[in-house]
C-alpha cells in the first residue's frame, strides 16, 4: 500500500470513536434514504399495478333505470368504446352480534364476462348461489365473519335476511374494509332480489380505446348523450384518472418523507465534514510537512476524499440491512392501508444505484469544502501552526468576553465556547437542523390532534341516523323526544348531489366510483343549528332567509373548481339541476364534500316538511341511545338505513394517517439523532484540541474534575443553545409540513400547533445527549496525564 | 546550484513592513556544504524559506537547481519542491503514524519518482546509508532524537534532489550527536549535493566548506573555511 493510504488508514483507525460516529450518523441517515426509497418505488410501482390489473373503467355513468343486457351490447358498439359492464352498488347494512356495521353490496350479473373492474377471487367461486355471497378479502374482521359463516344482511325494510358467505375475492380498486368501517359483499342481481332490493345495473362502466383525460371525458360525455337521446337519463359520469385512488397521495408523502431523508444525509455530510475538519484542523503541520516532502494540493485532496469515501461507503453499505427491513416493512404497511397486494418485491436498478450515489456523493460534496480548505493551506502557514487554535483578543466579542464576570468555570466555559466559532457554528446548525425537524415533526402531529379534536368538537351531535327514506320531520321528532336519553334532535334532509354547468350539464367527475372518494352531498340543515358550528373560512354561515344560500366545505369547494364568496353554484340531484349562491366556505375535518344549503332551497327535491336524516345529542352511551331511537322510528314505520356515532368518524379519520404520522415520527427521531451524534463528535474535537490547554491549566494545579466540570458546561451550553434554535426553525418547518400533510389528507392546511411536551423533550435530550457526550471526552482528557497532555501533538 | 541575486523579504506587520531581508546575494555549488549563521531574528529562516519556494521573496531572483523559483506558480512548487530540494528541520518532523520506511517512501510516493516496488527496497538502502537501517518498521517516536534526525535526512534524500536545505538540524540534539549529524551532511555535500544549513552550532570547521554570516537580514560575511 502507499504510504499516503497507510497514514489514511493509520489516522481513521488513531480516530475510531470519531469514525464510529460519523459512520453511524451517515448509516442512520442512509437508513432512512434507502428505506423511503424502497417503500416508495414498491409501492406507487405495486399500487399501479393492481389498479390496472383490475381493469379499471375510463368512465362511469349513473343511468336512470338500469342498463340492461341489449343496451349494453349497444353501448359496446359506440364509438371509442372498446368495453362495458353495468353493475349496481347499494348501500345497507348487516347485523354483527348486537349492532350495525355499514356494508356496500356491489351487484354484478352472472353472465357479465368479468373483463371490466375486475375481482381476483381467492376463495369460493363465483357466481356465488342466490343464497349467499362473497366478500372483500379485507371485510372479514369488519363482518366478523368467514367462508362458511352467515350474516345478517338488511333488506329495504329494515328486515335482516340471512345470506351465507360463500368465499372471498380481492378488490384492489377499495380502500381496505376496516379503514371504512364497512363490509364489503358480492352478490348476483338475484341474491340482491332476494334481500328485498329491486335489482338495477344502474353503473354503466365503460372502458375507453384511449386512456387520456380528454378522449375519456369526450367518449364518455358522446355515450351520455346518446343514452339520453335513447330516454335514459344519466345522473352522473364519473372519469377518474388512470392511477390508483391513492397514487398521488403515497407519491406526494413518501417524497416529503423522502425530502426529509435527504436532508437528515446532508447534515450527517456535515457533521463528517465538520468532524474531519476539525481532525485536519489538528494536523495542519503534518499536512505542511508532507508539502515540504512534495505532496500537492490535489493529492493531498484525493487522500482526504479517499477517507470520506470509506466512512461513506462504510455507512452505505451498512444501512443496507436497517433500509430493506424498514423499507419492505413500511411498504408493507403502506399496502395493507391501501389494500394493495404486494405481487412483486423487486427493485428497478436505479434503486439500488440511487442508494448509492446518494450514499457515497452527498457526504464527499458536503465535506468538500472542508476538505479543500485543508489541504490548500500553505507550508508556511502550516509550520507556523501551534495548534493554539485562534486567540483570543482581537474581535470585539471578544474583548466583551474577556470582560464577563461571574462564576470562574462558566466564564471560562463561555470564552471557550466562542473561540471556535466556525465549529460553534456548525454544531449549532447541525443539532438545529436535527432538532428543528424534530420539534416540527411532533408539532405536525400535535396540529393533526388538534384539528381533528377541533373538527369534533365543532359537530355537537353524537349519532347520526340515515332513515331509508324521508319521513315527515314532526314524526321524526316526536319520536326522538320520547326516547330516554336523547337531549336534542334535528331531522334535515341530504341527498346525493352532481355538480353541474349553469347550463345544466352535469359535468364530468374525476373522482373514483367506489360511493367514498367521489361522494358528493348537499345538505340541508336547519337554519340555524345547534348540531354543528364550522369553521367559517370566508363569507359567513346560513342565516334564515338565505333561500338560495349555500355553503360549500373545502372538499366540496375544490370539487366545483374554487368558486369565490358570491359566485353561482350548479348541482344536480337526480337529474334535477339547481342554483345556489356561495355565501361562504368552511373546514369540515372528515366528512365528504358537502354543500350546505337552507331547508327552502331543497323543497324541489324533496316534500317539504320531511326529512331523511337525523342528529341527535345523547346523554347516555351514544350507541345504545341510538339503538332504542332506531327502535322507536322502526315502531312508527320509519326505517333506519344507517346509523353512525360521531366517534366512529374519529377513528376513521385517524386511521387514515396514523401511519403517516408514524413514519413522519420516526423521521423526526432519526433527524435528532444525527444532531446529537454531530454535537457529540464536535465535542469531542473540541476537547482533543485543548488537550495541551488542559494540560497547562492541570499543571497551574487545576483539579481534573474541574477541568471535567468546565467541558461538561462547555458542551451543556451548547446543547442548550442548539436546541433553543431547533425549536424556532421548527415553526417555519412546522407550518410547511402541517401545509403539505393537511391538503392532502383534509384540502386544508394544518393550524400551527406546538407541541409543548416534545419541545421540553426535545430540550432534555439534546441538553442531556451534549452533556453525555462531553463527559465521556471530558473523562478521557482529564485522565491524561500533564506529560502527556503537554506533549500532544 | 543555488543563485540568490539581489533578493530582498519585507513581511508585512502592523503599520508597515518589517524587512527581514535586504540585498542579499549567496551563490552555492554542487558539493559545498554551506552554513548559514546569525543572530537569533537575523533572517536565516526567513532566507531557508525563500530557497525552498515555502515563501516568495520581495525582490530580486532565487535559483535553485536551474529553476526561477520566484517564477513556479503556486500550484507547481509542491511538486517541484519534492524532486529539487529535500528539507530537514529542527524538530525532524516526520509523521507519527508512519513508520521510519514509510516516512522515507512518502516523497516517492508524492512525487512518483520511483515505481512502488523499488520504493521500499530504496529507502532502506537510505536509512542504511544514515545509519539506522535496524529501525526501519519503527514509528518514529520509538527512536531517540538523533536517530529520528538520521530518518529526517534519509527522507530529505528520497527523491534524489541536487539540494538539501537544513534548518537548525541539530538543535535538539546534544553536541555528540550533533557532530555525526554534520559529518553525515558533509558527506552528502561530498558526494555531489549542495548542502545549505542554518545553524547556531558554534565549531564548524572541520565540516563546513563555507559560512554566511548574516546580520539584520544582510550578508556580513560570507567566507570559505578551512578544513
Ligand atoms: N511571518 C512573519 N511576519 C512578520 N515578521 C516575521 C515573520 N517571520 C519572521 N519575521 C521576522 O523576520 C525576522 C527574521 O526572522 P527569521 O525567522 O528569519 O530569523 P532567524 O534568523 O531564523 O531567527 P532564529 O535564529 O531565532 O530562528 C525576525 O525579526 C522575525 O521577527
Ligand atoms: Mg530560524
Amino acid at each position: 500500500m502507499r504510504p499516503r493510504t497507510v497514514k489514511m488508514w493509520r489516522d481513521l483507525v488513531a480516530a475510531r470513536g470519531r469514525v464510529a460516529l460519523m459512520i453511524l450518523a451517515i448509516a442512520v441517515a442512509m437508513s432512512g434514504v434507502g428505506a423511503l426509497l424502497i417503500a416508495r418505488t414498491v409501492i406507487v410501482r405495486e399500487a399501479a399495478a393492481v389498479y390496472a390489473g383490475t381493469n379499471p373503467a375510463s368512465a362511469t355513468l349513473e343511468v336512470q333505470g338500469g342498463v340492461d343486457a341489449a343496451l349494453l351490447a349497444q353501448v359496446r358498439t359506440r364509438p371509442g368504446v372498446t368495453d362495458a359492464a353495468a353493475r349496481q352498488t347499494v348501500l345497507t347494512r348487516v347485523r354483527v352480534g348486537d349492532q350495525w356495521r355499514r356494508m356496500l353490496l356491489f351487484v354484478i350479473a352472472p353472465d357479465d364476462p368479468m373483463r371490466v373492474a375486475k375481482l381476483r377471487l381467492e376463495s369460493g367461486a363465483w357466481p356465488p348461489a342466490d343464497g349467499e355471497l362473497l366478500i372483500e378479502r379485507t371485510a372479514g374482521p369488519v363482518l366478523d365473519a368467514a367462508a362458511g359463516d352467515r350474516l345478517a344482511v338488511a333488506g329495504p325494510s329494515g328486515a335482516t335476511t340471512e345470506v351465507r358467505v360463500s368465499g372471498t375475492v380481492y378488490d384492489a380498486a377499495l380502500a381496505p374494509a376496516g379503514q371504512e368501517s364497512t363490509g364489503y359483499g358480492y352478490l348476483t342481481p338475484a341474491g340482491l332480489a332476494r334481500l328485498g332490493f329491486t335489482a338495477s345495473a344502474d353503473e354503466l362502466r365503460i372502458v375507453t380505446s384511449e386512456r387520456d383525460e380528454a378522449s375519456v371525458e369526450a367518449t364518455a360525455t358522446a355515450v351520455a348523450a346518446w343514452l339520453t337521446a335513447q330516454g335514459r337519463q344519466v345522473h352522473l359520469i364519473q372519469a377518474p384518472p388512470y392511477q390508483h385512488p391513492h397514487h398521488s397521495q403515497s407519491e406526494t408523502i413518501t417524497g416529503m418523507f423522502l425530502a426529509f431523508a435527504v436532508a437528515a444525509l446532508v447534515l450527517a455530510g456535515v457533521l463528517v465534514a465538520a468532524t474531519l475538519g476539525g481532525m485536519l484542523a489538528a494536523q495542519t503541520r503534518q499536512i505542511g510537512i508532507m508539502k515540504t516532502v512534495g505532496a500537492t494540493t490535489g493529492q493531498l485532496l484525493r487522500v482526504h476524499l479517499g477517507a470520506v469515501a470509506v466512512i461513506a461507503a462504510s455507512a452505505t453499505v451498512l444501512a443496507v440491512g436497517p433500509a430493506l427491513l424498514a423499507g419492505y416493512g413500511l411498504s408493507g404497511l403502506v399496502a395493507e392501508m391501501l389494500n394493495v397486494e404486494i405481487g412483486s418485491r423487486a427493485l428497478p436498478w436505479w434503486v439500488p444505484a440511487s442508494y448509492l450515489a446518494a450514499g457515497l456523493a452527498i457526504p464527499l460534496l458536503v465535506a468538500l469544502v472542508p476538505l479543500v480548505r485543508a489541504a490548500r493551506i500553505t507550508v508556511r502557514a502550516a509550520l507556523d501552526d501551534h495548534g493554539a487554535g485562534t486567540e483570543v483578543g482581537g474581535r470585539r466579542t471578544d474583548r466583551w468576553l474577556t470582560r464577563l464576570r461571574g462564576g470562574r468555570l462558566s466564564t471560562l466555559a463561555l470564552r471557550n465556547l466562542m473561540r471556535r466559532r466556525g465549529r460553534l457554528a456548525l454544531t449549532l446548525a447541525l443539532l438545529a437542523a436535527g432538532g428543528a425537524m424534530f420539534t416540527s415533526g411532533l408539532n405536525s402531529s400535535a396540529a393533526w390532534r388538534s384539528w381533528v379534536d377541533d373538527g369534533m368538537a365543532r359537530r355537537a351531535y353524537d349519532a347520526q341516523l340515515r332513515l331509508a327514506s324521508s319521513a315527515p320531520v314532526d314524526t321524526i321528532t316526536g319520536a326522538a323526544t320520547a326516547v330516554d336519553g336523547v337531549v336534542a334532535a334535528e331531522p334535515f334532509v341530504s341527498l346525493v348531489a352532481t355538480p353541474a354547468t349553469a347550463d345544466g350539464r352535469i359535468e364530468v367527475q374525476r373522482t373514483y366510483p367506489d360511493d367514498g372518494h367521489g361522494r358528493f352531498l348537499l345538505a340541508a340543515l336547519p337554519v340555524p343549528t345547534r348540531m354543528v358550528d364550522f369553521e367559517v373560512t370566508a363569507g359567513r354561515w346560513l342565516q334564515a332567509g338565505d333561500t338560495d344560500g349555500v355553503v360549500l366545505n373545502q372538499s366540496a369547494v375544490s370539487r366545483l373548481g374554487d368558486p369565490r364568496v358570491g359566485d353561482d353554484v350548479h348541482l344536480a340531484v337526480d337529474g334535477v339541476v339547481g342554483r345556489w349562491r356561495l355565501v361562504g366556505t368552511i373546514a369540515e375535518a372528515g366528512g365528504p364534500a358537502t354543500a350546505y344549503a337552507s331547508p327552502q332551497s331543497v323543497s324541489r327535491f324533496v316534500e317539504p316538511g320531511t326529512a331523511n336524516m337525523l342528529h341527535i345529542i345523547t346523554d347516555g352511551d351514544p350507541g345504545v341511545v341510538a339503538g332504542e331511537l332506531e327502535a322507536a322510528l322502526n315502531s312508527m314505520g320509519v326505517l333506519v338505513g344507517e346509523s353512525m356515532l360521531t366517534e366512529d368518524l374519529r377513528t376513521a379519520i385517524d386511521e387514515h394517517v396514523a401511519i403517516f404520522i408514524g413514519t413522519l415520527l420516526a423521521l423526526a427521531t432519526l433527524m435528532a439523532a444525527v444532531g446529537v451524534l454531530g454535537l457529540a463528535a464536535t465535542m469531542s474535537i473540541t476537547v482533543t484540541q485543548r488537550t495541551r490547554e488542559y494540560g497547562v491549566m492541570q499543571a497551574i494545579g487545576a483539579r481534573p474534575a474541574i477541568i471535567r466540570r468546565m467541558v461538561v458546561l462547555e458542551g451543556t451550553l451548547t446543547g442548550l443553545l442548539g436546541s433553543l434554535v431547533a425549536i424556532v426553525l421548527g415553526v417555519p418547518l412546522s407550518v410547511l409540513v402541517g401545509e403539505l400533510l393537511g391538503t392532502i389528507s383534509f384540502g386544508l392546511p394544518l393550524p400551527l400547533r406546538l407541541a409543548p411536551g416534545g419541545l421540553v423533550a426535545w430540550l432534555l435530550l439534546s441538553v442531556a445527549a451534549a452533556a453525555a457526550a462531553t463527559l465521556v471526552a471530558a473523562r478521557r482528557a482529564a485522565r491524561l496525564t500533564v506529560r502527556e497532555t503537554l506533549s500532544y501533538q | 546550484m543555488v543563485q540568490v541575486r539581489g533578493v530582498a523579504k519585507a513581511y508585512p506587520v502592523p503599520g508597515g513592513e518589517f524587512p527581514a531581508l535586504s540585498g542579499v546575494d549567496v551563490a552555492v555549488d554542487a558539493g559545498e556544504f554551506t552554513a548559514v549563521v546569525g543572530r537569533s531574528g537575523s533572517g536565516k529562516t526567513t532566507l531557508l524559506n525563500l530557497l525552498a519556494g515555502i515563501d516568495r521573496p520581495t525582490a530580486g531572483e532565487i535559483w535553485v537547481a536551474g529553476t526561477a523559483v520566484h517564477e513556479v506558480p503556486e500550484t507547481r512548487l509542491a511538486a517541484w519542491r519534492g524532486r529539487a530540494v529535500g528539507l530537514v528541520f529542527q524538530f525532524f518532523q516526520l509523521l507519527p503514524t508512519l513508520t521510519v520506511a514509510e516516512n522515507v517512501m512518502l516523497p516517492m510516493d508524492f512525487c512518483g519518482t520511483v515505481p512502488a516496488r523499488r520504493r521500499r527496497p530504496l529507502a532502506l538502502e537510505l536509512l542504511d546509508r544514515v545509519g539506522i537501517a535496524e529501525h526501519a518498521d519503527k514509528v518514529p517516536a520509538g527512536l531517540s532524537g538523533g536517530q529520528q534526525q538520521r530518518a529526517a535526512i534519509a527522507r530529505a534524500l528520497a527523491n534524489d534532489p541536487p539540494v538539501i536545505l537544513a534548518d537548525e538540524p541539530t538543535g535538539n540534539l546534544d553536541s555528540a550527536t550533533a557532530g555525526a549529524i554534520l559529518t553525515l551532511f558533509r558527506e552528502l555535500a561530498h558526494a555531489g549535493k549542495a548542502v545549505v544549513m542554518v545553524t547556531h552550532e558554534r565549531d564548524l570547521s572541520g565540516y563546513v566548506d563555507r559560512q554566511v554570516t548574516l546580520v539584520d537580514g544582510r550578508v556580513a560575511e560570507d567566507v570559505a573555511v578551512s578544513r
